[in-house]
C-alpha cells in the first residue's frame, strides 16, 4: 500500500535479529506519520514466527523464507512482495547482508537508495533522511529525486530507533514462494563456526577496544574484563587482529562493520581513519593512550593520555564500587 | 577468464594516512588517489592473475576525465587496460546511476568476475555492487575476505560473528571483497613505466548505449541540505595525573553520563 | 633552461613517498638506535625496481634521469637518510663501470645489480687519502692475467654489506695517484678480502662505514675498468655525477626535519598558544621553508644538468647550498622542537645527525667550493697558478 513502510527482519536460530526489533518500532512510528502500516519482510531461520514482531509496533509480517540460507537468496522474494505492496519506503539495516537486500531492491526495480541513515522523516508524503558524510564532517539531507518513482530503499544504522513494546501481533502472510533468479544460485558450502561465538559488535551498546598499545592476547583478557564489568564487548583495530591477538569478527573498521554503541572505549588505539569511520557514531567516545598526539584525541569526547595498563585496572575498581552502591 | 575491477578515483582528503605519532605527512587535498576500497580488489585481482587463474585483468571506472590518473595508478599496480566511462550527464551521479552506467559497462566487457571493493571512501555503505548484480540478472557474492576461482565457480570466504563460512556461485558472478584479502602491493617502478604503454580507452554513454533520459537525470536520490555537524564540545583530556587519580576522574565522567 | 616534472616523475614521486611514510618510517627510529643495515628495506626497494634506476633496461634497469633518480633520493631521505643511501650508493658504486666499463663487464654484473640481488659500493678513500685522492696508496700488481691487490680503505659506505666494490688502487705506483691510478671491479668473496671493522658514527647509524682490508686479493684482467692509468678520471667523474644524489638526499632530510617541527609547533602550546603563533617561531620556519625550496630547485636544475658538460659546476653548487642547508635547517628544527628536539622520541635529533654528513662524503664542502672555483676561473679566462 502506498503509505505502508516495509522493513526487513532478519531472522537467525529462531530469534529475530536487534536490528529486525528496532525496525520494527521505527517503522511504526514512521507509519503513524505517512498513515500507513508498518510490514515486517521477515526471512531466515525463524521468520515464520514473524507475527512476534507486532510486540514492536509491525502490523504485518510477509515470510519471504524461513530457512537459513544466505540473505541474498532472498532477493527475489522480497523484490517481488516490494514491486507487488509498492510501499512508501523500505529499511533495512546498514549491516552487509541488509546491504547485500537494499542492493537487490534498488537495482532490480530502479529505486531511490540511501544510507547508512542516522534519521528519517516523512515530509509531504515522502522521505527525508539524514547521512553523515566524509567522516563525519558533513551531514547531508536527501530525498528522492523528481525522476524517482517508488519505494525508497533506506540503510539504517543501528540505535537509530529504540524497540519499544506495543503488545501487538502482527497478521502473519506467506505469499507464494518466489525462487527463480540469479541471486538464488548463491549458496553455502562450507561453515566453519568459531570456537567461542563472538559477540555482535553492531548490536553492542558498550564497546572496549584494543589496537596496537594493546600489545598481545593478554592484553586484550584485561579489556575482556573492563568490558564485562560495563556490560559490554570487546572489539579491536585492524593492527591488532591482523597481530593474531583476536579474531577478525573483532574488528571495526572497514569491513563494513559500522558500529554505533552508547559507549566506546579506545584502549592503545591511535584513531586512524579506518578505524574511525567505524566508530565515530558512537555516542560516547574515551580513549586512552600513552601518545598525547594520537589522532584519536581529536575526536574523543574524553581523551586520557597514559599507560592504559596502568590505569584499566584501577578504572575496572572504581567502576565496581561504584556499581555495588 | 577474465576480472574486470571497478574502481573509484577520490581526493586524497578523504582518505588521510599516518604511521607514527610523531612524524605525520599529510597528502595535499588537491592529490586523488584510488579509492582505498578498491586496491583490496585490485589486489585480489592480481593475486589470482599471478597465480595463473585468470588470464586477463582490466579497470573499469566512471568518473571525470581526470579519473585516468587512478585508472594508470592500478595498470602501474598490475593489470591489462583500463576504460573510463566519462560523460558530462554523469555530473551529480548517485549510487543507482552509478550501477546502471557499470552494469551497462561490464555487460560490454562480460567479464567472469565483476570484482568491487565493498564500498566508497568513507564506508558509507556502498549499494553498487549488490545493484549492479541486480541490473546484469547475475549472482552477487559479498563482503568477500578472500576470493577463489576453481572447478568453474566462484568463492569467498565470508566472516560473520558466528565464524566463516565458503559462499559459492556459478560464473559469471558479481564479486565484492573486503580489506582482509590482505596488503595492496605498491605500483613498482617498472610498473609504473609499463602503465603508460598499456591500453586506456574513454566511453561516453551513447558508446554503452545509454542515453541521458535513460539516467533520469543522472540521480534518483537528490541531497537538500548538507552542513556541518552540530558543534560538538571540545575533547575533554586528562593528563599529567597518577593512574588512579585518572581512573576516579574517568569513573566521575562516565557515572555523570549515566553509563555506570 | 628550467625543469618540470612530468607526469611520470609525479607518479614516481607518489609511489616513492607512500612507501616511505607506510614502511620505512616507521623503521627510522629502530634503525637508528641499533645501527643495523635495513636488510629488509632494501629488500622492498629491490621488488619496487629502485636499485636499478641508474642501470640500463637492457640489463633490467630503469634507467631513470636524473631528476627521477634525486625524487627517490629526496622521498626517501624525507623520512630516513640511511635508506635514502641505499639507491644512491648503488649508483656510486656502479658509475666506474657505467662510465668506464666495457659491455662484457656490464652484462656480467649488471642485471644482479638492477636487481638488487647484489650490492656494490665504491672503493675509494684511504686512511691517509680523503679530500686528497691523490694520495692513494693501495697496490695492484699484473700477475699474468691477475692483478694482486694489495692495501686497504676507510670509510667505504656498505663496504661490509656489498658484493662487489669498485677499487681504485695503484697499477703505477712511481707515476702517483693522478697518473697511475685504476680501476677494478673486485667481488668481495674473493679470497683475502675482508672488512674487519664498522665505524661508529654520529648519524646514519643504519649505513655500515667499512674498513676493508685486501690482502693479495686477485682480479682477472677482465675486471679492469678502462685502462691502466685511467683510475683518477674515473674516480673524478664518477664523483661528479652521483653527487646531485647527495644534494637530493640533503633536500629530502631538510624536508623532513621542516615537517617534524612544524607539526609538533603547531600543537604544542605555552603561555596559552600554540607555538607556531609566535612570530619568532614563524620566521625561523619561514627561513628554514624558504632556503630548503632553494636548495631544492638548485638540486633540480643539476639533476636536469647530468651529463653536460657543466655537470660538475651545477652538481658542487648543489651539494654545496644543500648540504649546508641540511645543517642549518635540522639545528633549527631541533631548536623549535626546544626540549622534544632533543630526545630520541622524536626523530629531529637523528636529522640533525643525519644531515652533518652531506657536508663531509663525496667530497667535503671545501672540496666542492674549489671545484666551483675552478670553474668560475676556467669560464673566465684565468689561469689557476698552484699555490
Amino acid at each position: 500500500m502506498a503509505n505502508d513502510i516495509y522493513f526487513l527482519a532478519e531472522y537467525a536460530e529462531g530469534s529475530p535479529s536487534r536490528s529486525a526489533i528496532e525496525l520494527a518500532t521505527g517503522a511504526a512510528d514512521l507509519a503513524t506519520q505517512s498513515g500507513g502500516a508498518a510490514v515486517a519482510l521477515a526471512y531466515g531461520g525463524g521468520a515464520d514466527e514473524a507475527a512476534g514482531l507486532g510486540a514492536y509496533g509491525a502490523q504485518r509480517a510477509i515470510v519471504l523464507g524461513d530457512e537459513e540460507r544466505p540473505a541474498i537468496t532472498f532477493a527475489a522474494s522480497a523484490i517481488a512482495a516490494v514491486r507487488d505492496g509498492q510501499p512508501l519506503a523500505v529499511l533495512g539495516p546498514a549491516t552487509p547482508n541488509g546491504r547485500d537486500l537494499a542492493a537487490a531492491l534498488v537495482g532490480s526495480l530502479d529505486l531511490p537508495g540511501f544510507g547508512p541513515v542516522r534519521s528519517i522523516a516523512i515530509v509531504d508524503g515522502h522521505v527525508r533522511s539524514e547521512q553523515a558524510t566524509l567522516q563525519g564532517s558533513m551531514i547531508t539531507t536527501s530525498e528522492p529525486a523528481d525522476g524517482a518513482t517508488g519505494p525508497a530503499i533506506l540503510l539504517v544504522l543501528p540505535s537509530t530507533f529504540s524497540p519499544e513494546e506495543r503488545g501487538a501481533t502482527a497478521e502473519l502472510v506467506e505469499p507464494a514462494r518466489v525462487e527463480d533468479g540469479p541471486f538464488a544460485s548463491v549458496k553455502v558450502v562450507e561453515r566453519h563456526p568459531a570456537e567461542a561465538r563472538v559477540a555482535n559488535l553492531e548490536e553492542a551498546t558498550v564497546i572496549v577496544a584494543g589496537g596496537r598499545g594493546v600489545g598481545g592476547e593478554a592484553g586484550f583478557e584485561l579489556l575482556q574484563q573492563l568490558a564485562d564489568a560495563l556490560g559490554g564487548t570487546v572489539g579491536a583495530s585492524r593492527a591488532a587482529a591482523d597481530a593474531g591477538w583476536v579474531p577478525y569478527q573483532l574488528q571495526i573498521g572497514q569491513t563494513g562493520k559500522v558500529v554505533k554503541p552508547a559507549l566506546y572505549i579506545g584502549c592503545g588505539i591511535s584513531g586512524a581513519i579506518q578505524h574511525r569511520v567505524g566508530m565515530q557514531t558512537a555516542e560516547n567516545v574515551v580513549a586512552i593512550n600513552k601518545d598525547p598526539d594520537a589522532p584519536i584525541g581529536e575526536f574523543a569526547d574524553l581523551f586520557v593520555v597514559g599507560d592504559l595498563f596502568a590505569i584499566v585496572p584501577k578504572l575496572i575498581e572504581q567502576i565496581r564500587s561504584r556499581k555495588g552502591s | 577468464m577474465k576480472i574486470v575491477v571497478c574502481m573509484k578515483q577520490v581526493p586524497a582528503t578523504t582518505s588521510e594516512k599516518r604511521y607514527g605519532a610523531d612524524f605525520r605527512l599529510e597528502r595535499s587535498a588537491s592529490e586523488s588517489i584510488i579509492n582505498p576500497l578498491d586496491e583490496y580488489a585490485i589486489e585480489q585481482a592480481l593475486r589470482l592473475a599471478d597465480d595463473g587463474k585468470v588470464d586477463s585483468v582490466a579497470y573499469l571506472s566512471m568518473g571525470p576525465e581526470q579519473a585516468v590518473e587512478a585508472l594508470r595508478r592500478a595498470l602501474a599496480m598490475g593489470g591489462d587496460e583500463a576504460y573510463l566511462v566519462t560523460d558530462e550527464a554523469l555530473a551529480g551521479a548517485d549510487e543507482w546511476a552509478t550501477a546502471r552506467v557499470l552494469a551497462a559497462a561490464l555487460d560490454k566487457l562480460a567479464p567472469d568476475v565483476s570484482l568491487m571493493g565493498m564500498a566508497s571512501d568513507d564506508a558509507r555503505g556502498s549499494l553498487v555492487p549488490g545493484a549492479v548484480a541486480a541490473m546484469r540478472g547475475l549472482p552477487l557474492l559479498s563482503y568477500g575476505s578472500e576470493l577463489r576461482l576453481e572447478d568453474g565457480v566462484a568463492r569467498i570466504r565470508r566472516l560473520s560473528s558466528a565464524g566463516f563460512e565458503i559462499w559459492e556461485s556459478p560464473l559469471p558472478a558479481v564479486v565484492s571483497v573486503t580489506d582482509q584479502v590482505g596488503e595492496p602491493r605498491y605500483a613498482s617502478l617498472k610498473g609504473i613505466m609499463a602503465a603508460k604503454r598499456k591500453p586506456l580507452e574513454t566511453w561516453a554513454l551513447g558508446d554503452l548505449g545509454l542515453a541521458a533520459a535513460d539516467l533520469r537525470g543522472a540521480a534518483l536520490t537528490r541531497v537538500t541540505a548538507a552542513e556541518p555537524p552540530e558543534a560538538k564540545p571540545p575533547t575533554e583530556r586528562i593528563e599529567g595525573i597518577p593512574p588512579d587519580e585518572a581512573a576516579g576522574k574517568m569513573a566521575d565522567w562516565l557515572q555523570a553520563r549515566r553509563l555506570i | 633552461m628550467t625543469y618540470l616534472l612530468s607526469a611520470e616523475h609525479q607518479e614516481l614521486r607518489a609511489m616513492v613517498r607512500e612507501l616511505a611514510e607506510e614502511r620505512v618510517a616507521p623503521r627510522a627510529a629502530e634503525i637508528d638506535a641499533k645501527a643495523e643495515f635495513p636488510w629488509d628495506l632494501k629488500e622492498l626497494l629491490a621488488k619496487q625496481d629502485l636499485l636499478g634506476i641508474c642501470f640500463p633496461e637492457e640489463h633490467g634497469g630503469t634507467n631513470l634521469d636524473g631528476i627521477g633518480q634525486a625524487l627517490v633520493a629526496e622521498e626517501l631521505a624525507r623520512v630516513d637518510a640511511t635508506t635514502s643511501l641505499i639507491p644512491l650508493v648503488q649508483k656510486l658504486g656502479a658509475l666506474p663501470i657505467l662510465l668506464a666499463g666495457n659491455d662484457e663487464q656490464k652484462g656480467r654484473y649488471f642485471p644482479r645489480l638492477a636487481s638488487g640481488e647484489w650490492l656494490i659500493a665504491f672503493g675509494l678513500t684511504e686512511a691517509a687519502a680523503g679530500s686528497d685522492v691523490a694520495a692513494n696508496r693501495m697496490r695492484a700488481r699484473r700477475d699474468g692475467d691477475e692483478y694482486v691487490l694489495n692495501g686497504s680503505k676507510r670509510f667505504i659506505t656498505h663496504g661490509s654489506v656489498a658484493n662487489l666494490v669498485s677499487v681504485f688502487a695503484l697499477t703505477d705506483p712511481e707515476a702517483g695517484g693522478r697518473k697511475g691510478m685504476s680501476a677494478f671491479i673486485v667481488e668481495t668473496e674473493s679470497p683475502g678480502f675482508a672488512a674487519p671493522r664498522v665505524e661508529h658514527k654520529m648519524g646514519i647509524r643504519g649505513s655500515p662505514t667499512a674498513e676493508l682490508t685486501f690482502d693479495d686479493v686477485r682480479v682477472p684482467v677482465a675486471n679492469l675498468l678502462g685502462a691502466e692509468g685511467d683510475g683518477f678520471k674515473i674516480a673524478m667523474a664518477s664523483l661528479d655525477a652521483s653527487r646531485v644524489g647527495i644534494a637530493a638526499q640533503a633536500v629530502g632530510i631538510a624536508q623532513g626535519a621542516i615537517d617534524v617541527a612544524l607539526r609538533h609547533a603547531g600543537q604544542r602550546e605555552q603561555f596559552g598558544q600554540h607555538v607556531t603563533d609566535f612570530e619568532g617561531i614563524q620566521f625561523m620556519l619561514a627561513d628554514m621553508a624558504a632556503q630548503t625550496e632553494a636548495a631544492r630547485q638548485l638540486t633540480y636544475a643539476a639533476a636536469a644538468r647530468i651529463g653536460s658538460a657543466d655537470t660538475a659546476y651545477w652538481s658542487s653548487c648543489a651539494k654545496l647550498i644543500a648540504g649546508d642547508t641540511a645543517m642549518r635547517v635540522t639545528t633549527d628544527a631541533v631548536q623549535v622542537m626546544g626540549g622534544y628536539g632533543y630526545i630520541s622520541e622524536y626523530p629531529a635529533e637523528r636529522m640533525m645527525r643525519d644531515a652533518k654528513i652531506t657536508q663531509l662524503y663525496e667530497g667535503t664542502q671545501q672540496i666542492q667550493r674549489l671545484v666551483i672555483a675552478r670553474q668560475l676561473l676556467q669560464r673566465a679566462g684565468i689561469a689557476e697558478r698552484s699555490a
